[in-house]
């Protein structure tokens, strides 16, 4: 799978979503991770290996623990390209409209 | 076994006080204003399906080839510049009668994959903030 493509497959699913959102306020232990949500362990580790296979977080075995952390490169990549579009093509738009309406008062007057 | 994916997608509309029409023809003409071939310093442009574009603009350039020429409903081409990393997106443009005038619709999909780029935390900051208008199911 291209890896923007994993990235997005990742992030489609709301408790993902919210296991980055945790993640990101700084680094947990698996079972921390898994407190906030009524499913098993075994459910929780499905979701940290889809996560971990987008290259969104990385787990690290600590002792008996194994620790929990955000990656952020792949979503900034992704927030560059939409923010540069986003800009691009508002500003295009708003000159298009703004034709059409210059050429309608025009006419009116 | 989960084999949905999702690709980014930027969804833009605006209404335009003119027929369906009249949008559509504005689209593919450089002459009129905020239409990306407008702001070319030098163009190429055949707008008909397997026709190809070409614009630039202080030296960057857009290159793309028309797959949709429906009108007045739909126009579709891809996209592809040094800020799509020379990968081909893909631009779908419609327009839909609404009263007396035309609610345009401008999708730009299709995000480069990429292994460039550096890691910031202002980066996954900006994601988390612009997240919930790309993904509206939770």
């Amino acid at each position: 799978m291209p890896r923007l493509d994993s990235v997005f497959h990742a992030l489609s699913d709301s408790t993902r979503r919210s296991i980055l959102r945790t993640v990101a306020l700084g680094e947990q232990t698996v079972t921390e991770v898994a407190q906030p949500f009524q499913i098993s362990l075994a459910a929780v580790s499905k979701h940290l290996n889809v996560l971990e296979r987008a290259n969104l977080i990385r787990r690290e075995k600590r002792g008996s623990f194994q620790m929990v952390r955000i990656n952020a490169m792949p979503m900034k990549e992704a927030g560059e390209w939409l923010a540069y579009y986003e800009r691009f093509w508002n500003e295009r738009l708003d000159e298009f409209e703004q034709f059409f309406k210059d050429k309608k008062d025009a006419n009116e007057k | 076994m989960e084999t949905t994916t999702k690709t980014l997608e930027l969804k833009l509309e605006r209404t335009i006080s003119a027929s369906p029409d009249e949008v559509y023809e504005a689209w593919l003409n450089p002459k009129i204003p905020g239409t990306p071939w407008n702001m070319a310093e030098k163009l190429i442009l055949n707008p008909e399906v397997d026709g190809f574009f070409y614009w630039a603009f202080k030296d960057i350039a857009h290159y793309g080839r028309f797959t949709k020429t429906e009108r007045p409903g739909r126009i579709q081409y891809t996209w592809v510049s040094p800020n799509t990393l020379g990968e081909e997106s893909t631009v779908t443009v419609t327009f839909k009668q609404q009263g007396d005038g035309t609610l345009m619709t401008l999708v730009h999909s299709g995000l480069p994959d990429t292994e460039n780029g550096r890691g910031h935390e202002d980066g996954w900051n900006y994601f988390l903030d612009i997240f919930p208008r790309q993904f509206k199911d939770g």
